[in-house]
């Protein structure tokens, strides 16, 4: 058996080698983030962490997020080393109050992945029933194609979408406005939304993503999550294209849109 | 008979435990598994983030399919014990109760990020973390 190369001349060698190892990939598969590999740049982003700031910004998008998520996934990071390293940073007072939310926030990971060990037939089948007024085969089977094009008539989800395949990488509240409007917008199975998030996420992991995604579709939650246009320019602006007239199917009051996007009512 | 190392997918780190004594491996292996990977969905952006992950571990990268290499690997290097790190995924899981067949197959857990046993019936966040909140603020999650 052959041994594979660990030293490349550069990036572009490094990329061919690794097409020419998968062939299952799929010939129009082009795009390569900017994030790149390995312990170094793990250590690097860590090393920038500001778990305070953390605390009082995360929910936007020019938040101050980690970028930790490929690391940990790949457990090129461990969680307990990034809370470790967290709590150096917390107050010397030991109050715990200004780095809470940044700790809570990797027990979600912790969290998920202990519902993966006890229940993984959940990853991919509905844990619940929808509480969306709608039946499991009332929802789509496959993902329309102006969303995988990023075509849709929606100019802030269609820069998600570009986002995501580009970078690899998406604002977490990024992803609960692209997971609800594929779901309850478009009325696609939470499954099929899943796949694909997975073939673009570096950070793509079985249990965070598709329960996540459950939770948005409310397979795995008491309602399903959804949001309107003045909540996303609140978090998105200025880095998603945001206009009103841009976004019209978003736009409306939570209770228009609820009566818009599930007529049949929701349940509990 | 020796020991070698199966380094997977979700443990890509010189530090972990799997890595610490008595570990004294004659070899540790990465499988690049093209069909594993495309059933795990996995495009040409996570390839090479895993690819550039795994050139600075201490591991040799075999191409084929996972667990005919590993089983090909025992035989040739004439091992009776594969140390791999534990994982809830079940893709890797089924690879290793197919491997205790012939072989002793060691799962090491990583650190834990909180020091707390196993819930039954997890389906809540807060029912955890109402648990765990005291111990994720300490070092080591309370160990
Ligand atoms: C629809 C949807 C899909 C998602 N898919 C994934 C996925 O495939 N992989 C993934 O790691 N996360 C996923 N998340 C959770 C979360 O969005 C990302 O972990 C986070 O945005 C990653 O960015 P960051 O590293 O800058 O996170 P930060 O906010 O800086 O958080 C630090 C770390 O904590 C963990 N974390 C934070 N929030 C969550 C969360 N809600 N659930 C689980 N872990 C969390 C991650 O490991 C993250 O790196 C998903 C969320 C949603 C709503």
């Amino acid at each position: 058996m052959e041994n594979q190369p660990k030293t490349f001349a550069n990036r572009d060698a490094l990329i061919s080698h690794v097409r020419a190892i998968s062939p299952s990939l799929a010939p129009d598969d082009s795009h390569v983030s900017d994030t790149v590999g390995g312990r170094e740049a793990g250590v690097g982003l860590l090393e920038k962490i500001d778990p305070i700031a953390y605390g009082r910004s995360r929910n936007y998008l020019g938040g101050a997020v980690s970028y930790l998520s490929p690391y940990i996934r790949h457990g090129i990071l461990s969680l307990n080393e990034v809370r470790n390293f967290a709590l150096e940073l917390g107050p010397k007072d030991g109050d715990i109050k200004p780095i809470e939310k940044f700790i809570q926030e990797l027990a979600w990971r912790d969290f998920w992945q202990r519902v993966y060990q006890q229940n993984p037939s959940w990853i991919w089948n509905d844990v619940e029933d929808y509480k969306t007024g709608f039946a499991p085969e009332d929802y789509s089977d496959t993902l329309p194609e102006d969303v995988s094009t990023a075509q849709t008539d929606c100019a802030a989800i269609n820069y998600f979408i570009t986002t995501l395949q580009t970078t690899g990488y998406l604002h977490n509240h990024a992803r609960m406005y692209l997971a609800a409007y594929i779901v309850h917008w478009r009325r696609v199975k939470w499954q099929a939304g899943a796949r694909f998030f997975l073939a673009h996420l570096l950070d793509g992991d079985p249990a965070s993503n598709n329960l996540s995604f459950q939770w948005v579709a409310s397979t795995f939650s008491n309602k399903p999550y959804f949001f309107n246009l003045e909540n996303l320019q609140k978090f998105s602006h200025p880095q998603a294209p945001c206009e009103e007239a841009d976004n019209l199917a978003l736009a409306g009051s939570y209770d228009d849109l609820a009566a818009r996007l599930f007529p049949n009512g929701v349940s509990s | 008979m020796s020991t070698f190392i199966w380094l997977h997918e979700e443990a890509l780190r010189a530090t972990h435990p799997l890595f610490l004594p008595p570990a004294n491996p004659e070899q540790s292996v990465f499988i690049w598994d093209d069909a594993y990977m495309d059933a795990m969905e996995y495009g040409l952006k996570r390839r090479v983030f895993l690819y550039e992950t795994l050139l600075d571990l201490p591991v040799e990268i075999y191409a084929g399919d996972t667990l005919e290499t590993l089983k090909k690997l025992a035989e040739a290097t004439r091992a009776s014990h594969i140390r791999t790190a534990a994982t809830p995924n079940p893709r890797l899981g089924q690879i290793m109760d197919a491997l205790s067949s012939t072989l002793t197959v060691e799962r090491v857990a990583d650190e834990a990020f909180v020091n707390l046993p196993e819930q039954d019936n997890l389906r809540r966040f807060f029912k955890y973390w109402n648990k765990a909140k005291r111990l994720a603020f300490q070092p080591n999650g309370g160990r």
